[in-house]
């Protein structure tokens, strides 16, 4: 085992390639390019005996990864933001194809307008398309999520493709040190791709994914889509017991950070979460019994975990890094419903926060506390808001005030602002 | 559409106003020193204040890419759209407003990679635009992987030891669609060929396919380092209904008449060849244009007579 300052992205390379990835269809994207630029360097330098084609399209890259999976072979790729709305209509269909394979998704946030940041409304478009999907907050979790989910995807019980994500800059191109295992430990954890059922063989035909007319046979392929991604919560904790058992990392589908003796608790995922721990950490000092309950599984919906992670607190602040349009934040929605009824249930305050990459300070967490506490006493949900400070908002009017001098003196009508 | 016509829909030929170059935009684009898209974008503004383009009437459409950052480099309309996304885009709007000249800026990457299936349908649908494809062989944006049009065994970060394949040809692509209706070749290192190129594929009605041979100093200079500096690399498609440029045949000597009307010849000399060709391969007006067919909105004489009075209206005293 050693020691490597790695970013992101390269650790993402890097679980591909203890993997023993055989296939890597690839097209470039920023923030995800490094990944695939990393595996076509180690490929080519007969590092990694694969075989990386680069497409004309996210489109064609996902039909390849999924097509390629489904003749046996073990496949990753990678991709990003429109990348990935790009290709997901075969988002979708791969995952009908119950194709397993992994594919890192370096979230960036989506257009328009366009930006190169990150939040979590690309990897959200993929949330009920059978992809299940693992969320990494530190370099040495992208390697360590990506082969758990190899070992996951391939699960006769689950056999569904996996999206393994991190926060494109804030986790892509932050070199952290990464603990890289020795390969022959990775051989005895993942060992060679099981094809299951599928594979190409002349004297043993067999149907996949076929078209199928009236909603009888759709409605048992999809619910057993659905079952085979519950499934999944089970053969994860199994998996990642091995997983610790071999290489001394403890992964669970939820973290608790500090969470013992918490009244309050921050829920968020991916590396944002990083800094509400740093926030847990200056309200533990400053007296006040806070901690971090951050998903790593995102689906299948580790309710039950969540359940007993929270239920119990006084408060809970969901902070979203993401919006769903004309609803809100999607992780507050999807904890309401697990919390739903249940005896001792937190009251929930909804933030919406880190759009576009923006940063979330340390005196917002602590504002976020206060108003979680407040509604904890109340016990009335608060209104959901949006973390926006009042500089910002004042150089927000400051651009729609040159905008309309702008549209002012070439005689075009304003909007007022 | 006819001069009367375009007055009346307010596009002004008693317009007095006049541009200069910087009226048709003066920021410092980003772009790095040395690359090509500069040369284009000058050769752009040239064009326009030449034709004193009325920039209301202009709009500029990009994809995603470098050379997509054109639109915001030009004081006209611009829509920089999604990554290989630019000709449908251009096609909603010169469907939904034929009175708009538009241009596309494509790379590459945009037009012969992930936009390549439009490119072939826009091809043949010869709606009347003018293309301009910057073709610098490399996806440059993302920063050095292997395009469609890198040439065979040139290494990049994601091929180090060199993209296996024969690069992609986009004139002869371009060539063998049906309907196509103009297909130029020039180099942004050939300044007064590339204005005169550009012009011409302006001028042209239907669907101009320009491929410019642009520097990216970057990532491919060496493709480009000797070509750019040797003008007998170069081969000159001369013709009186191609592209002439009074004095050029003094440096650029190397010269082969080709009727731009000659299809077949126009393919076999698209193929590859010992030197580059820079002129005009394919030029035919008379095939269909589809905005022509099918333009938008169609309007009964009717309701063309009441648009004709509100019109009036406004000058009635």
């Amino acid at each position: 085992m050693s020691r490597m300052l790695v970013t992101g992205n390269a650790a993402a390379a890097w679980g591909a390639r203890l993997a023993r990835a055989d296939y890597v269809p690839a097209f470039p994207i920023t923030p995800q390019t490094e990944i695939i630029e990393t595996l076509g360097g180690w490929i080519e330098a007969g590092e990694l005996d694969a075989r990386m084609v680069t497409l004309d399209s996210e489109h064609s890259m996902l039909t390849a990864a999924g097509a390629a999976a489904a003749t046996g072979v073990r496949v990753f790729t990678a991709t990003s933001s429109q990348g990935l709305l790009y290709a997901m209509e075969m988002i979708y269909t791969v995952a009908g194809w119950r194709a397993p394979f992994v594919l890192a998704n370096v979230s960036r946030a989506l257009a328009a307008p366009i930006t190169l940041e990150p939040d979590h409304n690309d990897v959200l478009a993929a949330r009920d398309s059978g992809f299940l999907q693992l969320h990494a907050a530190t370099c040495q979790e992208v390697l360590d999520l990506t082969l758990l989910a190899y070992r996951l995807s391939e699960d006769e019980g689950v056999r569904l493709p996996i999206i393994v994500n991190l926060d494109g800059f804030y986790l892509s191109f932050t070199r952290e040190p990464v603990q890289i295992p020795e390969p022959s430990a990775v051989d005895a954890f993942l060992p060679a791709f099981d094809p299951g059922g599928l594979g190409f063989s002349a004297s043993r035909p067999v149907s996949q994914a076929v078209a199928v007319l009236g909603g009888g046979p759709y409605s048992y392929f999809r619910y057993e889509m659905h079952e085979a991604a519950r499934n999944a919560l089970a053969v994860f904790d199994q998996v990642a017991a091995d997983f610790g058992d071999r290489f001394g990392r403890h992964y669970s589908p939820v973290e608790s950070y500090r969470c013992d003796d918490a009244e309050i608790a921050f829920v968020m995922m991916g590396s944002f979460a990083t800094k509400a721990k740093d926030a847990v950490d200056q309200l533990r000092d400053a007296g006040q019994a806070v901690g971090l309950v951050r998903p790593r599984m995102l689906r299948p919906f580790p309710d039950q975990a969540l359940r007993d992670a929270l239920v119990g607190r006084r408060g809970v602040a969901v902070i979203d890094q993401n919006l769903s349009m004309g609803l809100g934040g999607v992780l507050h929605t999807e904890l309401s419903a697990a919390l739903c009824g249940v005896p001792n249930a937190p009251v929930l305050a909804s933030f919406v926060g880190g759009l576009g990459g923006r940063d979330i300070g340390a005196s917002e967490f602590f504002a976020m506390v206060d108003v979680a506490r407040e509604a904890a006493r109340s016990g009335m949900p608060p209104v959901p808001r949006l973390l926006y400070t009042r500089s910002e908002l004042r150089e927000m009017r400051k651009l729609q005030g040159i905008a309309a001098a702008e549209r002012a003196a070439a005689g075009q009508p304003g909007d007022g602002a | 559409m006819s001069d009367q016509l375009r007055s009346f829909f307010g596009c002004g030929l008693d317009d007095e106003r006049t541009f200069d170059l910087d009226d048709y935009g003066d920021v410092v684009p980003r772009w790095c020193s040395g690359c090509g898209d500069h040369g284009v974008l000058n050769s752009v503004k040239r064009l326009m204040r030449d034709e004193q383009l009325l920039p209301e009437r202009t709009v500029f459409v990009s994809g995603i890419g470098c050379s997509s950052r054109f639109p915001h480099y030009l004081n006209t309309y611009g829509f920089h759209g999604i990554h290989g996304r630019a000709l449908p885009v251009a096609t909603g709007i010169k469907l939904s407003r034929p009175d708009l000249h538009v241009f596309v800026v494509m790379g590459d990457g945009d037009c012969c990679s992930i936009g390549a299936g439009h490119w072939l349908h826009a091809t043949r649908y010869n709606i009347d635009m003018t293309v301009l494809m910057l073709d610098n062989a490399i996806y440059g944006l993302t920063k050095n992987q292997t395009s469609p049009t890198t040439p065979m065994g040139y290494a990049t970060n994601t091929q180090p030891k060199g993209s296996f394949l024969p690069a992609l040809n986009p004139i002869t692509t371009t060539l063998g669609v049906t309907n196509v209706s103009f297909v130029a070749q020039t180099a942004d290192w050939v300044p007064a060929h590339l204005l005169a190129t550009i012009r011409a594929a302006y001028r042209h009605s239907g669907f101009s396919f320009v491929r410019i041979l642009q520097r990216c100093p970057k990532f491919t200079a060496p493709l480009f380092a000797e070509q750019a500096r040797t003008p007998d690399l170069h081969e000159m498609l001369i013709h009186p209904n191609g592209v002439t440029v009074p004095g050029l045949d003094k440096i650029y000597k190397r010269s082969l008449e080709h009727d731009p009307a000659d299809i077949d010849r126009a393919r076999a000399l698209s193929e590859e060849s010992e030197r580059v060709r820079l002129g005009v391969f394919y030029r035919n007006e008379s095939q269909p244009r589809y905005d022509d067919i099918r333009h938008l909105p169609t309007h009964t004489a009717a309701q063309n007579i009441e648009r004709l009075n509100v019109e009036l209206d406004r000058y009635a005293v």
